[in-house]
């Protein structure tokens, strides 16, 4: 498009000269405050908008826009007078409606009006910065009607009266409020907070105040909850149905305060239905009503956190310094897991899974489990009886879910190298005697227990796996070689096992019958033919032997002992009666050790192959034993050993204990030298900080004791003192 | 120089050349002094005598010189001038730790007996610290923990008696780098004093 080439001329409008006819002004007026009257006495139907229009057009296109503008505003005026009036006039119920009606009523005239007066809405108001039509037809409304004392008072009571009454269950005119309340918003949101909400809001806290006192003085906690949410609800709605909705977050914010907050510490602490008695019952609906309501008020949910919290400790601690309960090691864990599993419970099922809450229920089983020493070894204690028997015949997920349980245990655990001992011991047990239920299930357990704390923890319990394994081909192996020359002879299974990873065991003296000597010089030959340099001892405390033995009538049956035991009733063959003297000369078994071998073959009913002379309950030095002809048993097979892992005694305990001690002092060195060997230089507040930090995987260090491992380095010159600033350590290359 | 040496000879063994405890005796008689009393281990010091109760030649040489006496009587005389030197604050850390050396008359030997350190303790700090010794020596005593004491914790006491102000103890902060034995002995003076 070409642009257009400037015009040599231009056309102007076309001005019309008018001659103004100085009553011209004052008639128009007239023409226009008639039609105004007109329209508020509903008589609107008989004038010409046209006319009308073009009058309007006239007056403020020959500069009369004043005069028609305070015409308006006067004629309005004193017509809104009136409505004041016949409104005030109103008796009781009728008042809201006759207001309601006259508003919507002024709202069509002043839309008439406004259209008439369009063009001078449109030029001289903006021209002179005056308030447009529509808006001054509500400010006049405002100032005329509402804000006319005896209206603006009534108003205000009846609408409150309304919601008092709403509240106390009576039926009322909702439509009506919300058009009031519609009202009031299109004159301002100023005025509706101010003649209205303010109050509103100041009316329903003192309503809901008392109405809480009464509450709480007359119901549980849970019938208080369920009071209190109904009338939040009830609010939600009342501003859903007639009110702004600006209005719901502020009054649901006084409901809050009022019912919640101002009770909250009375709710939870009350006597028999509180948070605690919820817990106890397992009310899932009520504490999921209690969360929901005391997460709207400030500090809601850290009290419910911190009531929960408290009760858990005291209930944890409670559990393991119960000295009945920690008679049963796997009765205690199972304990533990099941007070976990119904927390866990409360916590998805009533408090949406809040973090905050499962932090803390976890740093509550944290602060008790270690409370007590036991825990680690009683731990262990409960995966093996799971593994041995517990575990039997079920599915493999639900395996799963048993070992992931522990593993959730053994992470609260701080003295994680504790608990590495006895595990160890006991699976060393397990794997010995063949008892283990599932070899997946035991391999599973060490995955799980890498992947928490690294290789390092797991390595030496997998040596123990590869041992079993090796020993199964070796035992292949030396039958194939050997099995010829056993004939008649006693048939010999060994496992070798790896010094290094197995739990230590000192070495005892033991005689073994000569009856299988000759099998295991014969092993030993074979296995150190193919082995150069290594070294075997037999571990007679950890065996077993099958004997099958012929009693007085003939009875046969096959005894399933130990070692020990094997080497005892092995002597009877030449003997009918031997004294305790003559067993420990022969065999030259440690005394407390042949003390219980010979009480678990004399002294146990069912068990008693052996007889003693005299009958008494303990093994005396003075004893004499006799094969027992009478011996009966309705079993073939009769176990004998003692094989399964028992809770260690005191002493058992407190050795165990010195020997994790003296475990711990080579780490807290070696973590020592590796911090200062990076840092060169460092404070000791630190390298106790980073210590800790770098061994808390395994245990919690003394800092008493990593002082004493740091003055043993500088002793052994690994580090020194800074001479000048002595807080510091320096690192010796 | 010959004179020093001929009194080197007038108290060294024949045989191996030194003097020996024998001889030291001798020498502290001579001076009127008792051979316990700190001045000949301030000697020893000044003559960086290596090995305990006994002065090689060289050593001899090297303390007379230093005192520039050659007689007995001299060195007597010098015994004063001597004590003001080694107590003077640059020099007394310094003889401090040589008198802990001193003692360590095994080979490999790193650390004194308890019994040992006592007496030590009382002949070196005695008289600049004789409550902050008193009190220690009967901690020592007292307590299981250690049977030795090595280096590091002798030199730590000395420190904690410039300090650390007794006996309230009150700016001992047990969270810093203190040998634990000072440590366990701060909670036993305030054991004690409660």
């Amino acid at each position: 498009m070409s642009a257009q080439k400037k015009k040599a001329f231009q056309i102007e409008a076309f001005k019309h000269r008018v001659v103004v006819d100085p009553k011209y002004a004052e008639k128009t007026w007239k023409i226009l405050e008639h039609a105004i009257h007109e329209i508020y006495n509903h008589n609107a139907s008989g004038l010409s908008f046209e006319e009308l229009y073009r009058n309007a057009y006239n007056m403020v296109l020959h500069k009369f826009g004043e005069k028609l503008y305070s015409g308006l505003v006067t004629t309005m005026t004193s017509h809104l007078k009136e409505i004041s009036n016949s409104i005030e006039a109103a008796q009781g119920g009728l008042f809201l409606d006759e207001l309601n009606r006259k508003w919507a009523e002024h709202n069509k005239a002043l839309q008439m009006i406004r259209d008439i007066l369009m063009y001078m809405d449109r030029t001289f108001i903006p021209n002179t910065h005056k308030t447009p039509v529509h808006e001054l037809g509500l400010n006049l409304w405002r100032d005329v009607v509402i804000h006319f004392h005896a209206i603006q008072s009534r108003l205000q009571a009846i609408l409150l009266e309304n919601v008092r009454r709403e509240r106390s269950g009576e039926v009322i005119d909702r439509g009506l409020m919300r058009s009031i309340t519609k009202m009031l918003m299109d004159l301002g949101p100023s005025v509706y907070q101010d003649d209205f909400e303010k109050h509103f809001l100041e009316v329903s806290a003192d309503f809901y105040r008392l109405e809480s006192q009464e509450f709480i003085e007359s119901c549980d906690c849970g019938e208080y909850l369920k009071k209190a949410e109904r009338r939040l609800n009830e609010e939600i709605e009342r501003v859903s149905h007639y009110l702004d909705t600006r209005s719901e977050v502020k009054i649901t914010n006084v409901v809050e305060t009022e019912m919640i907050e101002s009770h909250m510490h009375r709710l939870v602490q009350m006597e028999n239905s509180g948070l605690i008695n919820m817990i106890v019952d397992e009310k899932f609906e009520d504490l999921g009503r209690m969360y929901c309501l005391f997460r709207q008020v400030s500090n809601g949910l850290v009290l419910i956190r911190d009531v929960m919290t408290s009760f858990i400790r005291d209930t944890g601690k409670q559990l393991i310094t119960d000295p009945e309960r920690l008679k049963d090691p796997v009765d205690f864990v199972q304990h533990l897991l099941d007070l976990k599993d119904k927390y866990d419970k409360i916590i998805t099922s009533a408090f949406r899974n809040d973090k905050t809450f499962q932090n803390a229920l976890n740093s509550s089983f944290e602060y008790f489990i270690n409370l007590n020493s036991r825990s680690p070894e009683f731990i262990s204690l409960f995966v093996d009886d799971k593994l041995r028997k517990g575990l039997r015949g079920v599915t493999e997920e639900d395996v799963e879910l048993v070992l992931d349980k522990v593993m959730m245990l053994f992470r609260y655990l701080q003295e994680k190298d504790v608990f590495e001992k006895y595990y160890k011991q006991h699976l060393a047990k397990r794997l010995l005697s063949g008892k283990s239920v599932s070899d997946d299930a035991e391999r599973s357990l060490i995955v799980k227990l890498k992947t928490e704390c690294g290789y390092q923890f797991t390595s030496k319990l997998e040596g123990m796996f590869t041992d079993m394994k090796t020993s199964q081909d070796t035992m292949q192996g030396f039958h194939a070689s050997h099995g010829s020359d056993i004939g008649d002879g006693p048939m010999l299974s060994v496992q070798v096992l790896t010094t290094g990873s197995w739990p230590t065991q000192p070495i005892t003296t033991c005689n073994l019958p000569a009856e299988i000597l000759g099998i295991c010089e014969k092993f030993r030959n074979y296995y150190l033919g193919t082995h150069t340099g290594r070294r075997l001892s037999w571990q007679t405390n950890m065996g077993t032997a099958d004997l099958k033995a012929t009693f007085g009538k003939g009875q046969k049956h096959e005894l399933n002992v130990s070692t020990y035991q094997m080497c005892v009733l092995m002597l009877f063959n030449d003997a009918d009666r031997l004294s305790y003297k003559e067993i420990e000369q022969v065999t030259e078994i440690p005394t407390s050790d042949l003390k219980r071998c010979l009480q678990s073959l004399a002294c146990v009913k069912g068990k008693n192959v052996l007889r003693k002379e005299p009958m008494s309950k303990d093994i005396a030095d003075t004893d004499t034993f006799l094969f027992n002809d009478k011996y009966t048993s309705k079993f073939f097979k009769v176990k004998i050993g003692t094989v399964a892992a028992q809770r260690e005694s005191e002493p058992e305990n407190q050795e165990t204990r010195q020997r994790v001690e003296e475990d711990r002092k080579p780490q807290i060195e070696a973590a020592i030298v590796r911090i200062m060997k990076a840092r060169r230089v460092l404070d000791h507040n630190n390298i106790v900080a980073e210590v800790t930090k770098q061994l808390q995987s395994r245990f919690l260090p003394n800092p008493v004791v990593i002082k004493k491992r740091i003055e043993s380095l500088i002793e052994r010159e690994f580090l020194e003192r800074d001479k000048g600033d002595r807080k510091l350590y320096r690192y010796l290359a | 120089m010959e004179r020093i040496d001929n009194l080197f000879y007038s108290f060294a063994n024949r045989s191996s050349g030194m003097i020996d405890p024998e001889g030291i005796e001798t020498l502290c008689s001579d001076m009127e002094v008792d051979h316990t009393d700190v001045r000949i281990l301030m000697l020893a010091w000044k003559m960086k005598a290596e090995k305990q109760g006994y002065f090689t030649l060289e050593e001899w040489r090297r303390g007379l010189k230093a005192l520039r006496v050659d007689t007995v009587s001299k060195l007597r005389k010098a015994l004063p001038e001597l004590e003001k030197e080694v107590r003077r604050p640059s020099n007394f850390v310094d003889f401090y730790s040589y008198s802990f050396c001193y003692c360590l008359t095994e080979e490999k030997q790193k650390s004194i007996d308890i019994e040992s350190i006592c007496q030590l303790l009382d002949l070196v700090l005695g008289s600049q610290f004789r409550a902050q010794v008193d009190y220690f020596i009967e901690y020592l005593k007292i307590q299981s923990d250690y049977k030795v004491i090595n280096l590091d914790q002798w030199m730590g006491f000395f420190r904690f008696c410039n300090e650390i102000s007794f006996p309230d103890l009150s700016n001992y902060d047990p969270d810093l780098a203190w040998p634990l034995v000072l440590d366990n002995f701060v909670e036993w003076m305030q054991a004690k004093q409660s």
